[in-house]
């Protein structure tokens, strides 16, 4: 191997530490490890030789984490003078238990005496993997509490103290990571009132009240820009291209006038005064031209200029025998009665 | 009034906590500034929650608006809920509308839901249009824990006059653990016809999600029937397509996302792909870059946005997020709009924060824009 080849391999090998560093990935011995409660388990410790407290704990008990002086018990001679749980155990793992103890209703005593002591009946990991997660998933609560009818009516407060503040997410929640704008809706469709267990009535009102104060990300200034959403950076200039792109859509949040106060203001509305025309040439022609297509495949965007008030510039070609033609598709059919009732009767009503 | 609603429904015990934010915004671009207030309590049976805003610009006058104001009162059994004043009513498969008015939601043990809603639609102008009502409701059933489908109607009329009526039905399963399935159907009976069709499959396996999607919207349909523009008819658009994610490192995730569209007969497509990096293991600093490229129909575009975001000190967070976007028909408004925004949120305490950003941009209506924006943000809770 050439010099210039083993400079290439050492740089290589430096780049790939660094990316991996920098990707997560971390060398065992750089980190704080899971507890090696495996380890424990295995040489015949019981649980409650170091979480000795755990048989009388109640609601009220303070966690029943062993110190480094209930370690050195056993562990006669430590191997450095760091407190234990600097290298063993993780930060998150304590975390999580402290977050747990606050906001659920639960008491280890009970169970201890319910499961005769036999702690890994719940924590299933215990005996598998030292770096399993020790946290029951729920499913483990309702294999011995059938609480169907609790779960059917959402009744959560038997066992949390307040759902939301666990900020604890389902599996699924990760549909709020990925096209959420196009997903949540679908998926929020049946299932209301699992969404209702977090969010509140605000959070679907600031997208779907019919007024908002701000475009959303304005409002979250400071904050760390948000992966995805529909109104992201520079979306002002985006959303004509936005809205032809996906028709309906704006829909879903915005009322049918949502556009006529800015386009008001920036005069390219047809209720504006000295209104200069947004459309490109060939907008309107003998035969038609480019608006028929247009109008079909995005009426949100006609009506956000031209509703209320601006429909008359339409009916003045397309009402009953006027030279615009009909406007209806092939095949349209309405239960309305097209001469009384809005809007037919701008063009089939008896006064035409 | 918000006060008077926290103090009426004040607390008798410590949670759900009572929590109550103000937010001022300051924006020399629109020239704008606005207040927004929102919280929420709870006593027992009874809860409130309230979201309201104030805001003015140089060219128009003081407008105040009310998103929500609502109380509900729940049954201590989790049997029946009752929401009185403004809402958002969400009926399964029919979409959201926000009104002024009550629902009843009766939930039976079986598993069985019922909910009837009646109401003033809120509309623009802030008040209530003479005739202007709203009625519906949603029936739906809980199989075995794991299928949940539904089925809603709603009558809208607007001065008198039928401006919605639509039948829809919903369906979510969790057939195994790893997958999920979602669906709903809206019909609209006045135009008889699909309003909206949307169905989601994703599969979910240890590092990765994939999702395949259909959507078919008749965007006529989806206007209040008293429109002129909802005489069309059916020109609907349809979007079939899939999107994975992938943890591809711990701290690396990655999205790519691809559908094809037909847009009144013209078909196209959009894909992007999206990474995010955080920088610590928390991922409270992160580095994010997305692609895009958008082409059916008249929308053709292609654009790039990065974001990167860092705490300094527990206090401090710096942000910044940079766009590109480039038309493939600039119409004469630019070959290219880019925008950047560098912002810092400051929260010395728990109970507030200050955030500025300078935003810069060349947009399809101006060559330069720059704008500062200022947000003061309070925080108050009661546990």
């Amino acid at each position: 191997m050439s010099r210039a080849h083993g400079t290439l391999v050492v740089l290589l090998a430096v780049a790939l530490a660094a990316c991996a560093s920098v990707l997560g990935f971390k060398r065992a011995e750089d980190r704080s490890r899971p507890f090696e409660h495996r380890a424990h388990v295995l040489k015949g410790i019981a649980c409650t030789q170091c979480h000795e407290k755990i048989r009388t704990s109640t609601r009220e008990s303070a966690l029943d984490l062993p110190n480094t002086a209930r370690c050195v018990s056993c562990h006669e001679k430590p191997h450095d003078t760091h407190e234990c749980s600097t290298c063993h155990g993780e930060s998150s793992a304590r975390e999580e238990a402290e977050l747990v103890h606050a906001q659920l209703r639960f008491d280890h005593g009970s169970h201890q005496r319910a499961t005769g002591g036999d702690c890994a009946r719940c924590h299933q990991g215990v005996a598998n993997d030292a770096t399993a997660r020790l946290l029951p998933k729920m499913a483990t609560c309702f294999g011995c509490h059938k609480h169907r009818d609790e779960w059917d009516v959402r009744k959560c407060d038997g066992c949390h103290v307040n759902v939301s503040a666990e900020e604890v997410t389902p599996d699924s929640h990760v549909v709020h990571d990925g096209d959420f704008i196009r997903e949540h809706g679908v998926r929020a469709a049946s299932n209301r009132d699992l969404c209702a267990s977090c969010h509140d009535d605000r959070s679907c009102a600031k997208c779907h009240g019919v007024t908002v104060p701000a475009l959303p990300w304005k409002l979250a200034v400071g904050d760390a820009p948000r992966t995805t959403g529909v109104h992201l950076s520079g979306f002002r200039s985006r959303h004509p291209l936005e809205a032809r792109a996906q028709p309906g859509l704006c829909n879903t949040c915005h009322a049918e006038q949502f556009c006529v106060e800015c386009h008001t203001q920036l005069g390219v509305s047809a209720t504006a005064q000295n209104a200069r025309s947004p459309h490109p040439a060939g907008w309107i022609s003998a035969t038609g031209g480019a608006h028929a297509t247009e109008a079909r495949t995005d009426p949100m965007s006609c009506a956000g200029c031209h509703g209320g008030g601006g429909e008359q510039l339409c009916v003045g070609c397309h009402k009953v025998g006027g030279p615009g033609g009909s406007p209806h598709g092939l095949g349209f059919t309405s239960s309305k009665d097209k001469v009384r009732e809005m809007p037919c009767r701008l063009c089939h009503g008896a006064s035409r | 009034m918000l006060a008077a609603l926290c103090v009426a429904v004040s607390p008798a015990r410590a949670d759900p906590p009572n929590e109550a934010r103000a937010t001022a915004l300051l924006d020399t671009g629109s020239r704008s500034g606005s207040v927004v207030v929102e919280g929420s309590a709870a006593n027992g049976p009874m809860s409130g929650e309230a979201l309201v805003w104030t805001g003015a610009t140089q060219t128009t006058p003081l407008t105040a608006n009310a998103l929500t104001f609502a109380i509900a009162m729940h049954d201590a059994r989790g049997l029946a809920d009752v929401r009185l004043g403004r809402f958002v009513f969400t009926s399964g498969a029919i979409r959201p509308v926000q009104i002024d008015g009550a629902s009843v939601l009766v939930r039976a043990p079986s598993g069985t839901k019922v909910e009837a809603v009646a109401g003033a639609p809120v509309v623009l102008s802030g008040g209530v249009q003479d005739f202007d009502w709203l009625a519906g409701g949603r029936v739906s059933q809980t199989i075995a824990s794991r299928v949940i489908v539904g089925l809603s109607y709603v009558q809208r009329r607007s001065g008198g006059d039928l401006a919605d009526e639509e039948v829809g039905t919903d369906l979510s399963a969790t057939p195994a653990r790893w997958l999920d399935l979602a669906g709903r159907a809206s019909y609209d009976l006045t135009a008889p016809g699909i309003s909206e069709a949307l169905a989601s499959a994703a599969v979910r396996a240890g590092d990765f999600r994939v999702e395949l999607f259909a959507i078919d919207r008749s965007p006529s349909r989806l206007l209040p029937q008293t429109s002129l523009f909802s005489i069309f008819g059916d020109f609907p658009s349809q979007s079939v397509g899939g999107n994975v994610w992938w943890k591809a490192a711990p701290r690396l995730d990655v999205w790519l996302s691809g559908a094809g569209q037909s847009v009144g007969g013209v078909y196209g497509g959009n894909g992007s792909l999206r990474a995010r990096l955080k920088l610590d293991d928390r991922g409270d600093g992160a580095v994010g870059v997305e692609l895009r490229r958008q082409d059916v129909s008249t929308a053709r575009w292609t654009g790039v946005r990065v974001t990167a975001t860092r705490p300094f000190a527990r206090t401090l967070r710096a942000s910044t997020e940079l766009e590109l976007v480039v038309p493939d028909d600039p119409q004469n408004k630019g070959s290219a709009w880019p925008w950047a925004l560098v912002s810092v949120g400051w929260r010395p305490h728990k109970t507030w924060e200050l955030a500025c950003a300078v935003e810069s941009a060349s947009t399809p209506e101006h060559t330069f824009e720059f704008n500062a924006l200022a947000r003061l943000s309070l925080f108050w809770e009661k546990k």
